[in-house]
């Protein structure tokens, strides 16, 4: 059955749209224009071949009414930048800056400049947007830079400059801060820098004075030409280069030093091996994967891992070191993991919309949901049932050394039924079959390898 | 003219050719010299309309 991709309509020259497995992109005539002027150029047979272009073929095997027919391989988890760290939009902004740059020396611009055209495979970004590109025009401007800006560098820059995560802003508004509102966002110091003057402060005034006036003609009358805009590509990509981001000492960094972190990790590490061993999944997904240690199990079991966790200085180290491996990084809150939104509350689906995992890693993080975020244990359990996989679970019972220090300041009667291991047994036979579980040396948490019951 | 789907930001255009360079200084200049010759000419018109409106108005027999 073929169904358009609810992130793609913006662009009427080129539409995605999935036939089944097979992911197709329709382009209508003018769209068809544009492909055959990027195919004939060198640049885009050496972009795919070095993996920062996808993958293209033409096609005819697909009934419809469309001037040309394009098919791209499927990608198994697609990502957006609000879930990915600071150094995934970093590398995917010099992405962007580089191939404007090749392409443009061969005759070929980028029409827009959005990080929603770029994915992440194997720790490395790659452009996906083909419908992107088409011939560069004499005298045109560069229409994406202003986009450029608001959803690249200014979320680069409040996060290098400022100390603000950029993924709250990017997943309250995907557009990105505008130039008027990094302008508030920055002391009198930082307004002061030459690129802030510039890209930030000129730029708002800019847009307040001129909105809505026609200058294209008057840029290209003027003499406007593609020598200025890659001088000015140059420029921002040593500025993207230059932000930088210091997490060494914030949040989880210092997991590794909790106690029962080493003393336990082998035979974690040992049980769910026994778990990939006997299930053989294509996509495991790693809830709370922290350092990503069983992430990297599970890649080298043959299976594609997704690395999800709320901390972001972690998973940023765990990018740095995922190149080539087959794990995909997700920022994401577990309590509050990315909705649905975007036009019709449909174009950038939810996060396990697009994460179907065959297993589920959840180590060190139920007990997190369960004292921290109070959710009650049912609750937690059934939201890891809705996974309709096999689930390793670690349970931490209420004697636990951790659980001690999480509790801390709450009563007994503040906290939710469940808590118990015999309570939480209760729990799990409803809605799985303990398929094999293992006592950790703390005798306070148990592993536990869970098939779910199809009569749930 | 080149057909976009994406609203480009016309300020954020102009910038583009300051942010080229001297070179691009000069053409934003004169695309904003331009501009402002342009303006001034779309407001000569319409002086000369209304002038002539009121012409209109006042030879009326």
């Amino acid at each position: 059955m073929v169904s358009a991709d609810p992130g793609s309509f913006r662009d009427p020259a080129s539409r995605v749209v999935h036939d089944g497995a097979r992911v197709l992109r329709l382009l209508d005539e003018q769209g068809l224009v544009a492909w055959l002027a990027l195919k004939a150029t060198p640049f885009f047979e050496k972009a795919v071949a070095d993996g920062r272009l996808i993958q293209t073929e033409e096609t005819s095997d697909f009934p419809v009414d469309a001037a040309g027919v394009l098919e791209h391989p499927r990608l198994p988890v697609i990502t957006y930048p609000y879930e990915w760290t600071f150094s995934m939009l970093k590398d995917a902004a010099l992405l962007q800056l580089d191939l404007l740059a090749d392409a443009l020396a061969e005759g070929i611009t980028i029409k827009d400049a959005t990080p929603f055209n770029i994915q992440f495979v194997s720790g490395r970004p790659i452009f996906i947007d083909l419908g992107s590109f088409e011939a560069y025009r004499s005298g045109e401007p560069w229409i994406g830079y202003q986009q450029f800006t608001r959803q690249f560098l200014f979320p680069l820059m409040l996060r290098a400059w400022v100390g603000l995560p950029f993924q709250p802003w990017l997943r309250g508004d995907m557009e990105g801060p505008t130039a008027g509102e990094m302008k508030l966002l920055l002391s009198k110091g930082q307004k002061l820098r030459p690129s802030a003057l510039m890209h930030v402060s000129l730029q708002a005034r800019m847009e307040d004075r001129m909105s809505g006036t026609a200058v294209r003609e008057d840029l290209k009358d003027a003499g406007f030409n593609a020598d200025l805009i890659l001088a000015n590509v140059r420029k921002l990509r040593r500025l993207v280069e230059s932000l930088e981001w210091d997490h060494e000492v914030e949040g989880w960094s210092d997991y590794e030093s909790c106690s029962h972190v080493g003393r336990d990790r082998y035979v974690k590490s040992e049980f769910l091996e026994g778990v990939l061993d006997r299930t053989q999944p294509g996509l495991v997904a790693d809830l709370g994967a922290n350092d990503g240690h069983f992430s990297d199990i599970a890649a080298e079991s043959g299976a594609l891992a997704v690395a999800i966790d709320g901390d972001e200085p972690v998973l940023d180290d765990l990018y740095q070191r995922s190149r080539g491996k087959n794990i995909s990084i997700i920022v994401s809150d577990l309590a509050n993991p990315t909705p649905s939104q975007g036009w019709a509350g449909q174009e950038r689906p939810g996060l396990f919309e697009r994460v179907k995992p065959d297993v589920v890693i959840a180590y060190g993080v139920i007990h997190h949901l369960i004292y921290t975020a109070s959710i009650p244990p049912r609750a937690v359990m059934e939201w890891l049932r809705s996974f309709d996989c096999v689930v390793a679970v670690e349970f931490v019972a209420p004697e636990d050394e951790m659980v001690a220090k999480l509790t801390a300041n709450k009563l007994a009667r503040e906290l939710h039924h469940g808590r118990t291991e015999k309570e939480f047994r209760g729990i799990i036979a409803d809605m799985f079959d303990v398929r094999s579980e293992r006592t950790l040396e703390s005798g306070t948490r148990i592993l536990f390898e869970l098939e779910p019951r199809q009569n749930y | 003219m080149t057909f976009a789907y994406l609203d480009a930001g016309s300020g954020s255009l102009i910038l583009q050719a300051v942010l080229g360079g001297i070179a691009g200084i000069v053409v934003a200049f004169k695309a904003w010299k331009a501009r402002m010759v342009g303006r001034r000419a779309v407001a000569a018109v319409e002086d000369t309309d209304s002038i002539t409106d009121e012409t209109a108005l006042t030879s009326e027999p």
